[in-house]
């Protein structure tokens, strides 16, 4: 009926070919106009001259090479968070091919190389997001970590250089340099990536197919549009695109960065949905997201170069000008990119599609207001797609068969198979005392942060920034000792306050403007950690008072410190120097939060909510209150692990818990919970946070062999394994726990053996 | 023709010159509805004939821009389904609207679960719904079993065992038999029979109308946002009913 309900369309008054460029990319060239302008009054130094134009453009010329494929990625309600990753990816294997310190092959060779692994990344995530069903963001995201690992791990975190051979193949480098009418012959690539996409999308019947599969996918594949190759096609055109990226990138530098691409999923991203793409699908125009591109590099470029002032010293009582250039401290963009990320995913459903504009301006004039169309069509949670055939294993099982039914099962018979692992690599170490205190502190911390987590994904949301908020919280707590001087239980609330806001901004972009969990979390896992590097401007905070410290410390010392220690080598004592003080806080909140998960109408609640969100609205269920309840506990979790870590480490650096929402995503699915929601238990999370913790130090064990050499993993190379691992969880959860694969495969089996038999 | 009963009874639902629009288009124009204690109607008509508009202005999911409603004789004005769930009347989507991953009990109890002090009253939620699924002869196994483990039969039974759980005095159904089995639907009319005979008053969305033939006592037909038509199952056949659907006129 919706379709008939639509208001009588206007007068066929098209001024502009729609399909190409509409209003948004016309208010985005005026308003890209004023920001340049805006930029030449605050520096004229810089945007006043060519070079400024010049060096825009270069940069914009590489994201939107990306933005480009990434369009038809959301415009098919996917997501591809690993292209930065990938940019960086493709560069590391041309360098490491091409570098004559590394295989010095041929050219062409390492282009080839680097699209192949480029193409194959495309090809992984098609077939994770496509044929095995994994949710997007979590498919991409654990391939940003991986293809982060790997460049790490490939190059030593070192620079490689290879300026004199690229001297050799001027055909190739010519790419990266400036041309005769003085600007970068990137641009030129980038001019051709954009019309081509402009047009396959705007006009072909691929693109129509994009557009279709992004409007709903169901319908499209009742239409006979093969929908699962549309998305495949858009993966590989995206990770082709990062490809190209990457190679203009080697062509200008001549070297690789290890740290290149590092979030810059954010910035294609966020000029992709500023350039008007809905995150929810089946809207966007290559034209708005190259638009976007420009602007986004325009506004960083405006950040960084900071602006002209002049300050006047006393000197010996001699009042002087100085010129100097006040500049934002480091974190300060990705902060203010990951809020323009949260504020451009509305934009779409809420500004574009509602006409709001169109709606003030004829309310300004005193015109008839036109109606907003149909918000309903706003509210789009992401697709289900739990298997509905489960067996009732568990129902008639009973002993050990019951156990083994139950979902958290094999967290915990992996976690004590670890354990074992351990004890016979390393005999002489892996029980004592101190691994064991370590081994705990760790598994505190993933713990804390899954905890918090198994309310979100039992919600059937997600909270991608956990790790984040952990350092928000630590470097809040870190500078309101170290620098503004309160006292611990001051610094620990503020602390625990800033995660809570955190947790609220997620829950109101989710809850009240109906955006998918896993878009307004990305954007606060780029914000939070920005913040956490602005607070101590990107330094390292240490020298916290004592009585702080003893948190991160072994129970023994709090005791000492309070002169109630037990008697050495009683068992109390082996216990208390085992267990940290934090630990002991953690049970009880695992204790408290499995019983209001478990037997509270709260818990409940969540599990309706995550189950079937409409049945459980219908229901009575005040379905808004528990997922924003989830969020902001998620957030609060997060912030007391980063109270732990910077208790634990008596400092706090910028890059704390880096990777550390995989290592909770991972727990939560490892022990029981599904993407999908619905699922999950304390008791199985905290299984899973053992497994993890479990793993992360088998892996960085010191081996000894035979021979009496030892070796060590490199830590980046375990961020890769813990990705895999991940991945392999929520792979598992899909095809085996939820639609009993397993049973069907054996049953299919049998059954055709029987009927052979019978024949 | 039901004037016959009103002057015995009082209806328990009587909706009054109902009229909606929705932009441009005229869902329903003055239509009239009226239904007995431990009645079963049938409401029927083509696709857009405005039957699920009509139920969902009833239950309080749309809003009517004329018209009034009585329950039991009192003027009401439901904004939302809560309320009219207060008032008694159920309405059971065509999609049953449980949570899969939630046990048979869980779901009967959604969002209302028993509770003692902060807890669920487990023994209380299970022994409750055990109850109303033997009341309502409906055979699941356990109330201890997984929902999205069942048959869609099944879980047709546990959304309806859902609704009686709340005592209704009227169950509206949505198409309950357009996602069942021949063994399910029997099963379901089976269901309905015994709701009727617990004095349960019903109203059945279908475009099957042996469906309705098999237990319903007065059947409703519309026909573009009006009312074509009302017989009494006994003193009309499928054939007159269905002439109704394809090429009945407004009767007043």
């Amino acid at each position: 009926m919706s379709a008939a309900v639509t208001a009588p369309s206007p007068p066929a008054r098209r001024r502009l070919p729609l399909e190409i460029i509409g209003g948004w990319e016309v208010g985005l060239i005026i308003f890209l106009i004023l920001l340049y302008l805006a930029g030449v009054y605050i520096n004229p130094r810089f945007f006043g001259s060519s070079a400024a134009l010049s060096s825009v453009m270069r940069d914009a010329a590489r994201y939107g090479v990306m933005a480009v494929g990434m369009t038809f990625v959301i415009v098919n309600k996917d997501l591809d968070l690993s292209v930065g990753s990938l940019y960086g990816l493709t560069a590391a294997v041309f360098a490491v091919s091409f570098a004559p310190s590394y295989f010095n092959t041929d050219l062409y060779l390492a282009v080839a190389w680097a699209l192949a692994v480029g193409l194959l990344v495309g090809l992984i995530n098609g077939v994770l997001v496509t044929i095995l069903r994994v949710p997007a963001f979590i498919a991409t995201l654990t391939m940003l970590f991986i293809g982060r690992g790997i460049v790490t791990g490939m190059s030593g975190g070192k620079t490689i250089s290879f300026m004199s051979k690229a001297g050799e193949h001027p055909e190739f480098f010519i790419i990266g340099q400036n041309n005769a009418w003085g600007f970068n012959n990137q641009v030129f690539v980038f001019a051709v990536f954009a019309v081509v996409g402009m047009v396959v999308l705007a006009k072909t019947t691929a693109g129509y197919q994009t557009f279709a599969t992004g409007g709903n996918e169901l319908a499209s594949d009742y239409a006979g549009i093969a929908t699962r190759r549309v998305r495949m096609r858009a993966y590989l055109i995206s990770a082709f695109c990062a490809t190209v990226a990457g190679m203009m990138q080697v062509a200008q530098d001549r070297a690789l960065i290890a740290q290149s691409g590092q979030g810059l999923e954010l910035i294609v991203i966020a000029a992709v949905v500023v350039g008007g793409a809905s995150i929810l699908g089946g809207r966007g125009r290559v034209l708005g997201s190259v638009l976007g591109v420009i602007l986004i590099v325009l506004i960083d470029k405006v950040l960084r170069e900071g602006y002209a002032t002049t300050r006047t010293v006393l000197v010996d009582k001699i009042e002087m000008k100085v010129q100097a250039v006040a500049q934002l401290p480091p974190g300060a963009v990705p902060a203010f990119l990951g809020l323009i990320l949260i504020l451009a995913v509305l934009i779409e459903p809420w500004v574009i599609r509602r006409n709001a504009i169109g709606r003030l301006w004829a309310k300004i004039r005193g015109l008839p207001i036109p109606p907003a169309p149909d918000v309903g069509s706003v509210a789009i949670v992401g697709a289900q797609t739990r298997g509905s055939v489960v067996s009732d294993r568990a129902m008639n099982a009973r002993g050990l068969g019951k156990f083994l039914a139950r979902r958290d099962a094999a967290a915990i018979i992996i976690a004590v198979v670890l354990w074992f692992a351990g004890i016979y690599l390393r005999p002489d170490f892996w029980g004592s005392l101190d691994n064991s205190f370590n081994l705990i502190l760790a598994f505190t911390e993933v713990a804390l942060l899954s905890i918090g987590l198994t309310f979100v994904i039992a919600n059937g949301d997600i909270d991608l920034s956990v790790g984040s908020v952990l350092a928000m919280s630590g470097a809040i707590a870190a500078f309101s000792m170290k620098t503004m001087g309160f006292g611990p239980w001051t610094s620990i609330l503020l602390a625990l306050c800033g995660g809570m806001l955190a947790g609220a901004v997620n829950a109101a972009v989710t809850v009240r403007f109906k955006l998918p969990a896993f878009v307004a979390t990305l954007g606060m896992f780029y914000t939070a950690r920005g913040v956490a590097a602005w607070i101590v401007s990107g330094r390292e905070l240490f020298g916290f008072p004592e009585s702080f410290n003893l948190i991160g410390r072994k129970l023994i010392e709090a005791l000492r410190y309070f002169d109630i220690a037990p008697a050495p080598d009683s068992f109390l004592f082996s216990l208390s120097a085992a267990l940290s003080v934090l630990s002991i806080f953690m049970i009880v909140l695992a204790i408290m939060t499995a019983i209001i998960l478990g037997y509270t109408i709260w818990g409940q609640q969540v599990y309706a909510t995550g189950g079937n969100i409409r049945a459980a609205a219908y229901a009575g269920i005040d379905t808004d209150r528990v997922r924003a309840l989830g969020l902001v506990f998620s957030a609060l979790c997060g912030s007391l692990a980063g109270v732990i870590y910077i208790a634990f480490y008596r400092s706090f650096i910028p890059t704390a818990g880096q990777f550390r929402e995989l290592d909770a995503i991972a727990s939560v699915i490892i022990g029981g919970g599904s993407i999908f929601g619905g699922f999950g238990t304390i008791i199985g999370s905290l299984a899973g946070a053992a497994v993890i913790t479990l793993l992360r130090a088998l892996l960085s064990l010191q081996v000894i062999r035979a021979d009496g050499s030892s070796f060590v993993l490199s830590q980046h190379w375990v961020n890769v394994f813990i990705g895999l691992i991940l991945i392999l969880a929520v792979v598992g959860d899909i095809w085996l726990r939820q639609s009993a694969a397993l049973g069907i495969i054996l049953k299919s089996l049998f059954a055709r053996r029987w009927r052979r038999s019978r024949a | 023709m039901p004037e016959e009963m009103s002057s015995l009874e009082q209806p328990i639902i009587e909706m009054r010159g109902i009229s909606k629009a929705f932009g441009p288009v005229r869902a329903l124009a003055d239509v009239d509805l009226r239904l007995f204690p431990g009645e079963v109607l049938g409401l029927v008509g083509d696709n857009s004939a405005g039957k699920s508009t009509l139920m969902k202005i009833l239950t309080g999911a749309y809003h009517r821009d004329a018209g009034e409603i009585l329950v039991a004789g009192k003027t009401v004005n439901f904004k939302s389904p809560h309320e009219s769930r207060d008032a008694g009347i159920e309405m059971i989507y065509q999609d049953f609207a449980l949570c899969g991953n939630m046990d048979v009990g869980q779901n009967v109890f959604l969002g209302r679960w028993p509770r003692k002090g902060p807890f669920v009253d487990r023994k209380t939620m299970y022994s409750e719904a055990d109850n109303v699924l033997k009341r309502l002869k409906v055979d699941v196994n356990s109330v201890h079993q997984r929902v999205e483990s069942l048959s869609g039969g099944r879980q047709q039974s546990v959304a309806i065992a859902r609704a009686i759980s709340f005592e209704p005095r009227v169950v509206v159904l949505d198409e309950p038999t357009a996602n069942l089995s021949v063994v399910a639907t029997e099963r379901l009319l089976e269901t309905m029979l015994e709701l009727k005979k617990h004095g349960v008053a019903q109203i059945i969305i279908s475009h099957r109308l042996q469906d309705i033939f098999a237990v319903g006592d007065r059947v409703m037909v519309l026909k573009r946002g009006e009312n074509v038509g009302e017989r009494e199952i006994k003193r009309t056949t499928e054939h007159e009913v269905l002439a109704l659907i394809v090429s009945g006129k407004p009767e007043k």
